[in-house]
């Protein structure tokens, strides 16, 4: 089996709106690929799809080798899905809700046990087991998600932005317990809004108005963008946002606190040229320097690109 | 102010359109279960089924059975052929009374002094129907029963007419049942409008985490139950109009005193009930809560209406009670408006009384409710 | 169906109703409480109900026959008044519910065979006092007169016993007294027991709600597994109150129980089966708690107070509504009801209405489990 998951031509449609359009996706055994977009691009809509929790418009998608639109049952037990809001039982104890799923996913005997035991310790909720769900931090309801959706060891996991509203602690750990997964063979398809994550992933398909843009490795994207970041402090960034945008073969002007990272179109002469244009405009800077193209500037190029 | 509790009203009814199974079905269910249950029960009762076992076969016998079958009250299910065929029938339940009539029945009547008897019985598992069928058959074997005196000593047709008790009904000559029965059925539907709306205004919030952004935003206390209650109001009023719109013109209930005075306590108790519901909505975690209290709540409050049973005949205690619930003296001036046409002059007690509970439940009310969201 | 499934969604629930003291209270002793409420007020005899009188004759047989009329305590005479006047005013006011009028001709009337002059008022408006009232009074008015007749008529050489020569002897089965106490508390029964029951549409709506759902959808959970997995706590606390509330009919109230109790439960669990699965169809389709609460109401509170047949015989209904009647459960359970406390009929006549509740039960649950798809939209 070469994929996994495979969708084609896979649309849905609420009423008029297209939340997913024509999407082809094509995900290896063992990937983490990630999901990116900005918000209404399609992520949670393809990820609930093949989670089997909301019904095909139009096209196909495959899992595991079944048919989604006709065996979804079939698979569900082989899946583990997280979705966005917070779906457990917040009036049931940290243990009781792992104890459920455990339930229903069919997990018995010895096997339940150290799989309980395992998971709350790998998710650090060891303490807090006979804490209510509700009670629970964030960052602590997240992992305790993930947990439950680990209680059958599933072969796949869907992952809708896990780590939104996370502080960066437990982002940093649910990442190492995601890492963990990736080496024991899981497929984990997740979906995320920050681009550093995305660049954790062995592929990445990049969204937008519920269309595929495009499929590739992080690194491969990058490289892909025609351009180069340029970084430099100015003295009023308002004023050299502003000005910046009006300087030709500017693509894009981001900030980043007080400092300004501008896409250029490919050039040798890019610094320099820059540089006499900020002059030009008698705008006071300081540290200009060239920077590598990251993730973020490399998805609103593209993005930008296709709005225009 | 006004304009933020303005915003605070738009924002409920936008929850309320977007969530419009509600109020379409507190508001036109509603209506058209007044129609179903008023249609069903505003109405004398017939057709009870009974069982004639006829063992004289005479004239005078088949002259009881026609008589039984023009009062309305019973319709004929069988005619049974032994005493049997009754027995099984009502341990089945299935019939609500039986007439046996004896062999002697007709030589009985015929004689001077005959004494002929006919025996009945009832099946007290269905009370109200055997009460009312009790009713039917002792008035009819009375008529019958002068019919045969004035026969046996020749004497003349209306003799005996001047004895009977003339009876004047008043406030309902027509003999309406809808007048007794479709204001208290009003009365339940408001009162669980209301109470859900009101009721479910906080506890849906605190449920679903939402109030915690009503609470960090720039509003009073106040500002928050003026915003939560203006929109309750507002159904509540059309709900009633709507109501009293159905009991007025499909039930032709008339309404004898002000409109003007029945629209103003309907006002004000609303404004009641919307305390309680106030009450019931920051006590209740849940939605579920808030709905199993309301349920309680509401059903008590039913049982002094006089639907059932007249407050006056209640134990002693369940009396004094009644003076402290609203619904019981909402009832009264209903009743009182719409079929006696009287207006403040003879109301004013149960006026006065709504309004004292009113002032108190309002402010316990706006005490909690604050209390809660401080 | 996989039992272990229905057995961790039935976990669940009860530990959601456990988790909160209140709603474990109100879940568990609603029913009894309710019905403590209800049949000590709806079952009260009618007694004391005020009327007035006006006697215009002030003669010996018209005291008399005033005494006979305010005789028992069920009618209590509050005034004498001297004109019609006051007692329009006190029918205006609601202080009395009838008043009985006496013709300045009362006594002369009656012993020169004329007629006797009785008017009886009666405030229409009061639906069960007022009735009570003029029954009681026409009765003693003709126990009273009939009498003084026959003397009469003796006087006059005619020998007539008794005015009204047919008579009928009444037996009433189950109940001699006719006490409303008899029928309308079990009847009661089939109201407050199926009230609970109705948070059943109200779990799948919150699971809606709270986004829980789709976590379900998602996992590999039976449809039936967790419809029957909601269901079967409700059905406990149901059988929880079946001892709470018969014990309270039968001690409190002196209601009797003439039925076989094992057979009562078990039907009542089919009740409990039906109504539930009722709740679990409004919860398929309405997906707010708030929504599915208020068809609840509609479904089967309100159908339960006046269409089951328990103060309003449905045998009087218009046939449609007759029908309506019986497509509800309650409808059904009320004749259980009152047959295994009152005319204690057996399986031989009750395994019809038992029949009928489960079919119900089955249509409801499957049309449920039908319609309800593993997916958000």
């Amino acid at each position: 089996m070469e994929y996994i998951i495979q969708t084609t031509s896979l649309t849905r449609k609420y009423g008029q709106l297209i939340a997913v359009d024509a999407l082809d996706l094509a995900i290896r055994p063992g990937e983490i690929y990630g999901l990116v977009g900005a918000d209404g691009a399609g992520k949670t809509t393809t990820l609930r799809i093949l989670a089997g929790v909301l019904t095909i418009t139009d096209g196909e998608a495959w899992i595991a080798g079944e048919r989604l639109a006709t065996n979804a049952e079939k698979i569900k037990s082989n899946i583990g899905y997280m979705a966005q809001q917070f779906s457990l039982y917040g009036d049931l104890s940290v243990s009781e809700n792992l104890a459920f799923f455990a339930d229903i996913y069919d997990v018995w005997g010895v096997e339940r046990e150290e799989r309980t035991r395992y998971l709350l310790e790998f998710a650090q909720l060891t303490r807090f087991h006979n804490r209510r769900a509700q009670h629970l931090s964030g960052g602590m309801q997240k992992k305790l998600a993930l947990a439950s959706t680990l209680i059958h060891q599933p072969d796949i996991l869907l992952l809708d932005e896990p780590t939104t509203g996370v502080d960066p602690v437990s982002r940093r750990e649910f990442w190492e317990i995601l890492t963990e997964l990736h080496l024991g063979g899981t497929t984990i398809v997740i979906s995320t809004p920050y681009m550093d994550e995305a660049e954790r992933c062995n592929r990445v398909a990049l969204l937008h108005n519920g269309r595929l843009i495009r499929s590739d490795k992080p690194r491969d994207i990058q490289s892909s963008v025609e351009g180069d970041v340029i970084r430099l402090t100015p003295e009023n960034w308002q004023y050299a946002q502003q000005q910046l945008k009006q300087i030709p073969g500017v693509l894009e002007v981001q900030t980043y606190g007080n400092r300004l990272h501008v896409l250029l179109s490919k050039g040798e002469g890019n610094l320099s040229y820059l540089e006499s244009e900020l002059d030009r405009r008698a705008i006071q800077f300081s540290g200009l320097e060239r920077t590598p193209m990251r993730m973020e500037e490399a998805f609103i190029s593209i993005v930008s690109k296709l709005e225009k | 102010m006004a304009k933020r509790i303005w915003s605070l009203v738009i924002k409920d009814f936008t929850h309320l359109i977007r969530d419009w199974w509600l109020p379409a079905f507190m508001l036109f269910g509603g209506l058209l279960e007044l129609l179903v249950i008023g249609w069903a029960t505003s109405r004398p009762i017939t057709n009870l089924p009974m069982m004639i076992l006829d063992q004289d076969q005479s004239t005078a016998s088949r002259k009881l059975i026609s008589a039984l079958k023009n009062t309305t009250t019973f319709s004929i299910s069988h005619y049974a052929l032994s005493y049997d065929e009754i027995d099984t029938a009502m341990d089945r339940g299935s019939i609500n009374a039986a007439i046996i009539i004896p062999n002697k029945y007709g030589t009985e009547i015929e004689a001077q002094n005959g004494k002929p008897t006919i025996a009945v019985i009832l099946n007290g598992a269905e009370s109200t129907a055997a009460t009312a069928a009790l009713r039917s058959i002792e008035g009819l074997i009375a008529d019958l029963g002068i019919g045969i005196t004035i026969e046996r000593f020749g004497l003349p047709e209306e003799a005996l007419a001047g004895f009977i008790p003339s009876l004047r009904v008043w406030f309902n000559e027509a003999l309406n049942e809808a007048l007794y029965t479709t204001p208290a059925e009003l009365g339940l539907m408001l009162e669980f409008t209301i109470l859900i709306f009101a009721g479910l205004s906080f506890s849906r919030e605190r449920e679903m985490g939402t109030l915690e952004h009503l609470l960090v935003m720039p509003f009073s206390s106040l500002e928050i139950i003026a915003g939560k209650s203006i929109p309750v109001i507002i159904i509540g009023f059309i709900d009633f109009i709507l109501l009293g719109g159905i009991v007025r013109f499909a039930f032709d209930v008339p309404i004898r005193g002000s409109v003007s005075l029945l629209l103003i306590i309907a006002l004000i108790y609303i404004l009641v009930e919307l305390g309680k519901g106030l009450v019931i909505s920051v006590s209740s975690r849940t939605q579920h809560q808030a709905f199993l209290i309301i349920m309680l709540v509401g059903m008590v409050d039913f049982l002094f209406t006089g639907y059932a049973v007249p407050v006056e005949s209640m134990p002693s205690i369940l009396q004094t009670l009644s003076n402290f619930i609203p619904a019981h003296h909402w009832l009264v001036i209903l009743r009182g408006i719409l079929l006696k046409g009287v207006g403040l002059e003879t109301l004013w007690p149960n006026v006065l009384a709504l309004v004292i509970l009113g002032i108190v439940i309002g402010s316990v009310s706006i005490f909690f409710v604050r209390r809660s969201l401080d | 169906m996989s039992l272990r499934h229905v057995y961790a969604v039935t976990l669940k629930e009860i530990r959601h109703i456990l988790r909160d003291k209140a709603t474990f209270f109100l879940v568990v002793f609603t029913p009894t409480l309710l019905l403590l409420l209800l049949a000590y007020a709806v079952t009260a005899d009618i007694t004391h109900v005020p009327i007035s009188v006006l006697d215009m004759d002030h003669s010996p047989t018209s005291r008399a026959f005033i005494e006979q009329i305010t005789l028992g305590d069920d009618l209590e005479l509050i005034s004498h008044v001297n004109n019609i006047k006051a007692i329009e005013d006190q029918l205006l006011k609601g202080s009395i519910k009838a008043a009985v009028i006496l013709s300045p001709s009362f006594e002369r009337g009656l012993y020169a065979m004329r007629g006797a002059g009785v008017q009886i008022l009666v405030d229409g408006t009061e639906p069960q006092s007022g009735g009570f009232a003029v029954d009681k009074i026409a009765l003693r008015s003709d126990e009273f007169i009939s009498k003084l007749l026959v003397k009469q008529f003796a006087a006059q050489g005619m020998n007539i016993e008794n005015l009204l020569p047919i008579d009928v002897r009444t037996q009433t089965w189950y109940n001699p007294n006719l006490k409303a106490s008899v029928d309308i508390i079990p009847g009661l029964l089939s109201i407050v027991l199926a009230l609970p029951g109705m948070s059943v549409a109200l779990t799948l709506a919150r699971e809606r709600e709270h986004g829980t759902l789709e976590q379900l959808m998602a996992s590999p959970v039976g449809k039936s597994e967790l419809l029957l997995g909601k269901m079967i706590p409700y059905i406990l606390s149901g059988l929880i109150n079946i001892p709470l509330t018969t014990a309270i009919a039968l001690y409190w109230f002196g209601v009797p129980f003439n039925g076989n109790f094992g057979l009562f439960v078990l039907l009542s669990s089919i009740f409990f089966f039906a109504n539930l699965s009722m709740g679990v169809l409004i919860g398929v389709f309405i997906h707010s708690q708030a929504a599915a609460l208020a068809l609840s109401l509609l479904l089967v509170l309100f159908p339960g107070f006046f269409l089951t047949g328990i103060f309003f015989p449905i045998a009087a209904m218009p046939p449609i509504v007759r029908m309506e009647a019986l497509a509800l459960p309650g409808t059904h359970y009320a004749i259980i009801t009152r047959a295994s406390f009152v005319t204690g009929a057996g399986i031989d006549v009750l395994w019809l209405y038992g029949m009928a509740l489960l079919l119900m039960g089955i249509a409801f649950t499957g049309i449920a489990a039908y319609s309800f798809k593993k997916k958000l939209a």
